[in-house]
């Protein structure tokens, strides 16, 4: 009877199970192993991919070096900057804001996504453009300066694009804190800025973390971003990957520099999630 | 820390409102030095708002709140001589125990140097009990080890007023008996002001030395325990502190003689005279004898048996008198002739001292 | 490479929104935005409704349905409005940002395409891969080698065997901002020396090597073409130099020039009208020195679904009739002597669109290796990771 009421359950939990498996077996591990195999193969002469076993495209990993290491340093930057402009406002929202309006501020933050980031980060090269700010500055006597194409563009990018994703899981954690916790922080004699850094910051930590490990991992595969605001003059694995596969169609190498970002955000996820774990001295972090 | 002897807590004529609804009104209170109290009441009668502006979590809308004598209007929490065992006892759960405790040390300033801070942490570890736990992490500790970090947090900082927030509300019984007793010793060895929050009665009365009953945002009635119980003010605090029996009545122009709902006339001699019109005749369960109807029993009221609550070496007994309604009687066992218990739909005969009896305007 | 695209009017805060709105929908303006977007799958489906009661007078069933794959805005969609009045058969039309995404969607399969819009320096490697038919020209009728340019149908022929046919042609040159750059700037060797110089900061190059490489190339006296490894390697050590005072990589070049951004450009033909037409101080020069000449063909996939309709199509744009308001709509030159008599006096009178034949004489056109070429796909990479 236990049995096959366990059985039965098993087949249930199966059944629930089974889309989302048969979803990643398809869409996640299939193409991950199809990026494998062309990573050990060779480019056809017309470009594209013919078999071979060679690790060839791996020793060529360095003609990229530059891509990989503009976006080891634009990623984990570009989130903390992030995370710098993402903290007060989540703050905001979760401690500060009148329960009344916080659901309306909170939707505010996610109602971009429900553009495009393409046509968002098109109105920002209109927006930085010579016509856009600059002209507002020269009225008020800053002539000639230059945003868009310039790093800071980039950056500016960045932060805008991907502040409700940093924003989202800082809230959410910030929210869930107890508040008696600050209260009893106070009582025993802790004033705000102490309270903030002993107790509200290390308790956000897991959301903080998440917040990073999803902004870095997504910056880790930025292009646009910086095509657009940069002016294409700075280059990430990214755009490494956009020329590889639709410009000179050299898909094996291309598949190599994908697998070995792949492993560069897992290692990066192991990373955070150590941290997190160390911070919050528990395994019971949901990092993403 | 601050040194005065006026060592207290004073509300004078405190209001606290959130918008149209007002929580506490015109509370005026004097805690003496060195004194356990306790504010008791129904949730949502205004007890934890008080504790609260003790605290500086809340400010009086208008009023004052004074600690030491000082006032403390304006004043955050963080500046307060007063330290507070939270409900749930909000440990933070990042820190190990000793930080837990140590963390009002760290906040000092001029600072503590480590290893003092660290001295004084175990110390109060050992206060309560819990000496050699200082490395375990929050949630490897049970309920009522969490309870005593809490306090152990809270007295570290050596407050001159401990405030108790439903303390106790979170433990089983068993435990939670033994910590009224560990807190009332600890209480006496302390020597400082204890303000305990709590919704029981029983709680109330067997930890403090000052109960404060309130009802609706004000105080009803402030006295030592005994007299509160024996000496309730008003019928909320009868029925509330205690169990009580409730029976309707009118007052004879006599100001004497009373008139129950059956027509029966109830004599109650040797008090001032009671105001002429309805009133509510208040009757501890225990104030009420019981005796089997037999032959020879004669008493003021009979009725039969309908529930019975084996306590042990007691029992309670619904019983429905006749026009007078439903009657809760506690019988030690010893009191009924045969030392058995009553059994239900049994007639029984009821009888209780008039001067026991509490007689309140309806 | 092809590239007409029908550009907006100058960029203003009123026309941003219009602007979105439109890039928003899907019909995307800019090959680049297609492929840095890889939204270049981006298909609309015209014309759907199919006439009950036209009886198509074709010999052959055409079917109900076909598929085009083309450039953005590179068709008047009055023509297959008109072509599906006149067949019932409706026309999806598949728009693509780069002739790479072409071949590999192509060469995965599977496409559905009936014709499309291949650029001269591809077809030798879509007939060596065996993606596309031999054209049978007893179907295209309206097709007349006499009345067309052979420099245009030379790359069409492979190995004496026709398997595309022009559509239009069109140059890789200089667009400048005259108010702003004073030197005069007349060959690609000007180009790189005024970036560095007066329009330091201004100048933006093709985010595509077969021109950025093949201009930089040719700005040192070198072929267009090359890919020879010293060779490269001049140019590139050029391209290094020169970035740091580019204003951008990127060939969507048209807002950057019309907000003043951007003071100089390379550009294609089509951008290069509309840049001029709309802001006159905008010129557009071709390099004394040489340079791209391109045309784009028609070729019908081996993979084609739908082969008569697609012969029935081709046919239809081949009509002078047709192809001179396909001419009028996107702007760029005609291979075709027919269609050119029919152009108005200001279309063909237009140098930009129409060069005198002298400066066409230094030009060359893209040779297939030089897209594939492994090595220049390298520079380019170095290029813009520098």
């Amino acid at each position: 009877m236990a049995l096959a009421l366990n059985t039965k359950r098993g087949m249930v939990t199966a059944a629930l199970v089974a889309p989302a498996v048969a979803w990643l077996f398809i869409f996640l591990v299939l193409p991950f192993i199809a990026m494998l195999v062309f990573s050990v193969g060779e480019r056809a002469p017309e470009g594209g991919y013919q078999p071979a076993f060679t690790f060839a495209q791996f020793a060529n990993l360095p003609a990229r070096s530059a891509a990989f290491w503009n976006t080891l340093v634009l990623a984990p930057v570009g989130s903390l900057v992030c995370l710098v402009v993402a903290y007060p406002v989540a703050y905001y929202l979760a401690v500060r804001a009148s329960p009344r309006y916080r659901l309306l501020l909170v939707s505010l933050v996610v109602v971009p996504f429900w553009t495009s980031l393409l046509v968002r980060t098109y109105a920002w090269m209109y927006l930085l453009g010579s016509r856009g700010i600059p002209h507002l500055l020269d009225m008020i006597g800053f002539e000639d300066v230059r945003i868009l194409n310039t790093p800071g563009a980039v950056l500016l990018g960045i932060v805008y694009g991907y502040l409700p994703l940093m924003i989202m899981p800082i809230y959410v954690s910030l929210e869930k804190l107890d508040r008696r916790l600050l209260e009893a922080s106070a009582d025993l004699g802790a004033k705000p800025v102490s309270t903030f850094f002993s107790v509200t910051l290390p308790l956000s930590l897991p959301g903080v973390m998440t917040g990073l490990a999803l902004v870095t991992i997504l910056l880790l595969g930025e292009y646009l971003i910086p095509q657009l605001l940069g002016g294409g003059k700075v280059f990430f694995i990214g755009n490494a990957l956009v020329d590889l596969f639709l410009q000179s169609r050299n898909w094996p190498f291309g598949s190599a520099i994908a697998v070995t970002l792949v492993v560069v955000v897992v290692f990066v996820l192991l990373i955070a999630m150590r941290i997190a774990w160390k911070i919050a001295g528990t395994r019971q972090v949901d990092l993403v | 820390m601050i040194s005065a002897s006026t060592n207290d807590i004073e509300f004078r004529s405190v209001s606290k409102s959130y918008g149209a609804v007002t929580a506490v009104s015109d509370i005026n209170l004097q805690v003496p030095k060195g004194a356990f109290v306790a504010l008791l009441g129904p949730s949502g009668c205004g007890k934890t708002t008080c504790l609260r502006m003790i605290g500086g979590f809340e400010q009086p809308t208008t009023g004052e709140v004074l600690i030491n004598g000082q006032p403390m209007n304006g004043v955050p929490a963080y500046r307060r001589p007063v330290n507070m065992v939270f409900q749930q006892y909000a440990l933070f759960p990042h820190f190990d125990v000793e930080q837990n405790v140590s963390y009002g040390l760290r906040q000092a300033r001029p600072r503590i140097n480590a290893r003092e801070i660290s001295r004084r942490a175990n110390e109060a570890l050992e206060m309560v009990r819990l000496g050699g736990f200082g490395k375990r992490r929050i949630h490897e500790m049970s309920g009522g080890q969490q309870q005593r970090v809490a306090l152990a947090r809270a007295l570290v900082n050596k407050p001159s007023v401990l405030l108790l927030d439903e303390p106790l509300a979170a433990l089983d019984k068993k435990l939670r008996t033994a910590m009224q007793i560990e807190l009332q010793t600890l209480q006496r060895e302390l020597g400082i002001t204890f303000v305990l929050v709590t919704h029981d009665q029983e709680e109330a009365l067997s930890m403090s030395d000052l109960v404060c009953v309130m009802n609706a945002g004000r105080i009803v009635q402030l006295a030592a325990p005994r007299d509160v119980y024996d000496h309730p003010t008003d019928f909320f605090v009868a029925d509330f502190v205690g169990k009580t029996n409730r029976i309707a009545a009118t007052v004879e122009a006599d100001g004497s003689t009373l008139r129950l709902a059956d027509g029966s006339a109830l004599s109650i001699p040797g008090r001032s005279a009671l105001k002429p019109g309805s009133a509510i005749l208040a009757l501890r369960p225990e104030a009420i004898s019981l005796h089997r109807q037999n032959g020879s029993a004669s008493g003021k009221f009979s009725g039969i048996v309908t529930h019975r609550i084996f306590l042990g070496s007691s029992a309670e007994y619904s019983i429905a008198v006749e026009g007078l309604g439903d009657f809760l009687v506690t019988a030690d066992r010893s009191d009924l002739a045969d030392g058995e218990l009553v059994e239900p739909n049994e007639r029984v005969v009821l009888n209780f001292d008039p001067s026991a009896a509490h007689i309140f305007p309806a | 490479m092809s590239k007409s695209y029908k550009e907006n009017a100058p960029i203003s805060v009123e026309q941003l929104t219009n602007e979105l709105m439109r890039l928003k929908r899907g019909s995307v303006t800019r090959r680049h935005f297609l492929g840095v977007t890889g939204l270049g799958l981006a298909s609309a489906v015209l014309a759907h409704e199919t006439s009950l009661f036209s009886t198509p007078a074709f010999a052959e069933d055409l079917g109900k349905q076909m598929s085009i794959a083309t450039w953005p805005n590179y068709h008047d969609p009055a023509t297959f409005e008109a072509f599906t009045a006149a067949t019932g058969v409706a026309v999806e039309v598949n728009v693509f940002g780069s002739n790479e995404e072409m071949l590999a969607k192509l060469q995965a399969g599977g496409t559905g395409w009936d014709l499309f819009v291949p650029t001269n320096y591809t077809i030798s490697t879509y007939v060596k891969l065996g993606l596309i038919d031999p054209l049978d020209m007893a179907k295209v009728p309206n097709y007349n080698a006499s009345t067309e340019t052979a420099r245009f149908t030379a790359e069409g022929v492979v190995d004496g065997t026709t398997y595309a046919v022009p559509k239009n042609w069109g140059t890789t040159g200089i667009a400048l901002n005259s108010t702003k750059i004073k030197t005069p700037v007349t060959s690609w060797k000007d180009f790189f020396q005024v970036a560095q110089g007066e329009a330091d900061g201004r100048v933006m190059v093709h985010d595509y090597q077969l021109t950025t490489i093949g201009n930089a190339l040719v700005s040192l006296g070198y072929s267009f073409n090359s890919v020879k490894p010293e060779e490269l390697a001049k140019a590139e050590e050029l391209l290094i130099k020169v970035k740091p005072h580019l204003y951008a990589i990127n060939s969507d070049y048209q807002p950057g020039m019309r907000a003043g951004d951007a003071w100089m450009t390379m550009c294609w033909t089509n951008d290069g009208a509309q840049l001029n037409r709309d802001v006159p101080e905008i010129k557009f020069v071709l390099g004394k020195d040489g340079g791209e000449i391109w045309s784009d063909f028609y070729a019908i996939p081996k993979s084609a679904a739908n082969k008569p309709a697609g012969y029935a199509l081709l046919n239809y744009l081949m009509d002078p009739a047709n192809a001179v308001k396909e001419h009028i709509a996107n702007g760029a030159p005609t291979t075709d002597s027919r269609v050119l008599s029919l152009l108005p006096k200001e279309v063909t009178s237009n140098t930009i669109v129409y060069p005198p034949e002298a400066e066409l004489t230094p030009l060359e056109f893209g040779a297939a290796v030089t897209l594939t070429d492994p090595a220049r796909a390298e520079v380019m990479a170095r290029f813009k990771s520098a």
